[in-house]
């Protein structure tokens, strides 16, 4: 847990200079560590994650063009980005090892009308980051990832954050990075740099003089205080989360039909959540098995909404489901933020594993 | 009566020390005692996990009876809040609006994915009236964004009976009007749904934070869905989901401020009305009062310039106020159909607001707030009425 004495140090130098928000000291300074810790020449704060996807979208976007290609299994926030930037999202189905988008799957889907590629590294893989740069270069297309899910970690022998024209993370509560709510971009483009640092307080440069249109994305300094804070026990949460990774990878072993994602020896450093996969063998459906983790007040959920993935067979026209419509429907994502504790992962595991043991499979009596 | 600017030498626009050691800015910048935020971030931090979400909940409890109506939403931000009741509304086409206003009005409405048309406001009470939006009203305008400014009121009640009378949606950009009541009600219960801001520059503050009234339960339950993450969000596909929510620490922030109100408002009022003895007789200048408030919460000190009568322009006051370390504001300028992107839309270059134009050329604001107190008061109208005094002077200098 980030301590409450370095937290109020923080906040002790806003409260003294009167700056409660409005990109202040806190703000300023945590976009330089953060630059440094990803290597990338600019980094600017937000009021979320979302709303630094949003802006980038809207600063990248090649004018006069209506389609993101986007990855058709995702967190919602891909087709809500689309929907406020009014671009229609052009659907893209993923590999079904990394659950993220590759070169492959992108290229034929790029045409006159792609404004952007919209590329997710998922919890538990990477998208094919310098594959799909080279086809951006190639096409001309701008690249944007939303790695909100992975600060402090590494690809490809390069840091997260220098990937693309730019990249998203969040500091949202539970994130290796914790300021409550919050994201950041990272780019080395300094253009866009300060495009977004204008947009995200309404498009002001001075007291009257607005260049862009703008929004409300600022960061506050009470955020920015805890995000500081929370940097400078970086090590230690980086540690603590392999060690609650680790706790889950024990304890999954034992219990059949619930496959970990993602991990393997030597993989990513600071693994961000945990994804499961129900396999064939899970006796009990998506829905059921989350009901009983919730009631037993597992915070656990699915990885990607239902309808993201039906959503878009639909708008391909499909007549089967895609595989990440297939796999939608299997993923979970379990409780690992910094305020989960190894008993807690334990509770978790141990009520998978009830849920296994006492779960009628088809042909025992009980529909499944 | 202060009077440290005996020489026109004294003027920092003109080569003297500036009247206050640090700039003082506009915004109310009230904050609870280190003490008491000391104390609820230990709290806050001690308790994180097992109660996400329980401060916001109670902040939204409390300002319900604090707005008098059933539900409070609290968002990110209210420019966020605007636009997530433009969507939650499924507001279509155009909406108009006072140009007249900060420009997160618009351009909420422009990511709400609606059509900002603008219209002038009154040339006695600067505010938007059914006069000034009927003059801008066609056949594809669904709905009406009203502003209330300054700590009065557009007059609310005469403004849900027209758009009632012409079946158009009704949203009050009410982010200066915390605690302000007007025709019998205290703002919040008004039209379709109301926004208020709890930015760190507003009488409660969250340091940023929206925070979106309404009566309506089905609206209520729409705009919860689409502020996610969380139970119940709403099926993908449009503005859906809006990633719009509040921190409890930001809720932390906002139930000391909400505790504080009475003291807040009490103290703004005292500083008004110093300011108003104290800038009585100066030629050419003329503080504006809150208009169509039964109870304003005195969040603004606004003065209209008449630069003939005082010998200087707005600007020019601006000026030299800025350089005595007064950060006094021209809000608004200019309007915001003559901001960047709407200036550049054809049909907008010709768009005539004069009371709107005229008010964007002659308006400024003055510190009021948490920063400010009676000796500050003195001194800025010392100032003021300095630089009345050696206006030829700072006109020769400029020249």
């Amino acid at each position: 847990m980030t301590s409450a004495d370095v937290v109020l140090s923080y906040c002790r130098r806003f409260y003294d200079a009167h700056q409660y928000t409005n990109t202040g000291p806190l703000s300023r300074a945590l976009e330089e560590r953060l630059a440094a810790l990803h290597g990338a020449a600019y980094c600017k704060v937000f009021s979320s994650s979302f709303w630094a996807l949003a802006l980038a979208v809207r600063a990248l976007a090649l004018p006069g063009r209506s389609e993101v290609i986007v990855p058709s299994l995702a967190d919602r926030r891909v087709a809500d980005v689309a929907a406020w930037c009014q671009l229609k999202p052009r659907w893209c189905d993923v590999d079904a090892d990394t659950l993220a988008l590759s070169a492959a799957a992108v290229e034929p889907r790029v045409s006159h009308e792609t404004a952007l590629v919209l590329a997710c590294h998922p919890i538990s893989g990477w998208a094919q980051a310098g594959e799909l740069e080279t086809l951006a270069e190639r096409s001309g297309v701008p690249l944007l990832f939303d790695s909100v899910t992975s600060s402090g970690e590494t690809l490809e022998g390069r840091r997260i954050g220098t990937f693309g024209n730019a990249e998203c993370f969040s500091l949202g509560a539970g994130s290796l990075v914790d300021g409550f709510k919050g994201g950041y971009l990272t780019t080395d483009d300094g253009a866009l740099s300060t495009e977004v640092s204008l947009t995200r307080g309404f498009g002001f440069n001075g007291h009257d003089n607005v260049e862009h249109l703008g929004f409300n994305a600022k960061l506050n300094e009470l955020h920015a205080a805890m995000a500081l804070a929370s940097l400078d026990d970086l090590d230690t949460r980086i540690a603590r989360s392999r060690e609650r990774r680790g706790a889950y990878e024990a304890m999954l072993r034992a219990i059949p039909g619930v496959r970990l994602r993602g991990r393997e020896e030597g993989g990513r450093e600071a693994p961000p959540g945990v994804i499961v996969e129900l396999t064939e063998a899970w006796p009990s459906g998506t829905e059921e098995t989350l009901e009983i983790l919730r009631a037993g007040s597992v915070d656990a959920r699915r990885y990607c909404p239902a309808d993201l993935p039906a959503l878009a067979d639909r708008t391909a026209g499909s007549s089967s489901r895609s595989r990440a419509a297939r796999l939608a429907d299997r993923l979970v994502v379990l409780p690992s933020g910094d305020e989960v504790s190894l008993e807690d992962i334990g509770r978790t595991c141990a009520l998978l594993g009830h849920i296994e043991a006492t779960t009628a499979r088809p042909g025992e009596g009980w529909p499944r | 009566m202060i009077d440290a600017k005996r020489r026109a030498s004294d003027l920092a626009v003109l080569g003297g020390p500036p009247a206050f050691e640090r700039p003082l800015p506009v915004g109310q910048l009230y904050f609870p005692s280190w003490d008491r935020f000391e104390r609820a971030v230990r709290d806050l931090l001690s308790r994180r996990g097992a109660s996400h979400g329980a401060l916001t909940a109670s902040l939204e409890e409390q300002l319900a009876a604090f707005f008098g109506v059933r539900h409070v939403v609290m968002v990110t931000n209210a420019t966020l809040g605007l636009a997530m009741g433009a969507a939650a509304l499924r507001l279509r086409g155009k909406v108009v609006l006072p140009s007249f206003t900060f420009v997160a009005s618009a351009q909420a409405l422009t990511w709400a994915g609606v059509d900002p048309v603008f219209c002038d406001v009154d040339p006695v009470s600067h505010q938007v009236t059914p006069a000034t939006v009927e003059a801008a009203l066609d056949d594809e305008v669904s709905a009406v964004l009203a502003v209330n400014l300054w700590g009065g009121t557009c007059g609310p009640r005469a403004l849900e009976d027209f758009a009632r009378a012409r079946d158009l949606r009704l949203v009050f950009d009410s982010a200066h009007g915390a605690g302000v009541h007007a025709d019998g009600a205290p703002l919040g219960r008004f039209g379709d749904l109301e926004v208020f801001s709890l930015h760190a520059t507003k009488v409660l503050s969250a340091t940023e934070g929206g925070c979106i009234c309404t009566d309506d339960d089905e609206l209520a339950d729409r705009l919860r869905r689409m502020r996610g993450p969380g139970a119940g969000e709403l099926p993908v596909g449009g503005r859906t989901g809006a990633h719009a929510t509040f921190s409890d620490a930001q809720a932390a922030v906002g139930l000391l401020s909400l505790a504080a109100f009475p003291e807040i408002r009490a103290n703004n009022e005292r500083l008004f009305r110093r300011y108003e003895e104290a800038l009585t007789g100066i030629p050419g200048i003329t503080m504006l009062a809150p208009v169509g408030a039964e109870r304003s919460n005195y969040q603004s000190v606004v003065l209209q310039i008449d630069e003939a009568a005082l010998g200087l322009s707005r600007d020019g006051l601006v000026g030299a106020l800025h350089a005595e370390n007064v950060v006094a504001r021209r809000y608004f300028n200019p309007g915001v159909h003559r901001m960047v992107p709407y200036r550049d839309e054809p049909r907008r270059r010709t768009l005539a607001l004069p009371v709107t134009e005229r008010l964007c050329a002659t308006l400024v604001q003055l510190p009021i707030g948490a920063l400010v107190t009676d000796e500050t008061v003195e001194r800025i109208a010392s100032l003021v009425r300095a630089l009345r005094r050696y206006a030829p002077k700072l006109t020769e200098a400029a020249a």
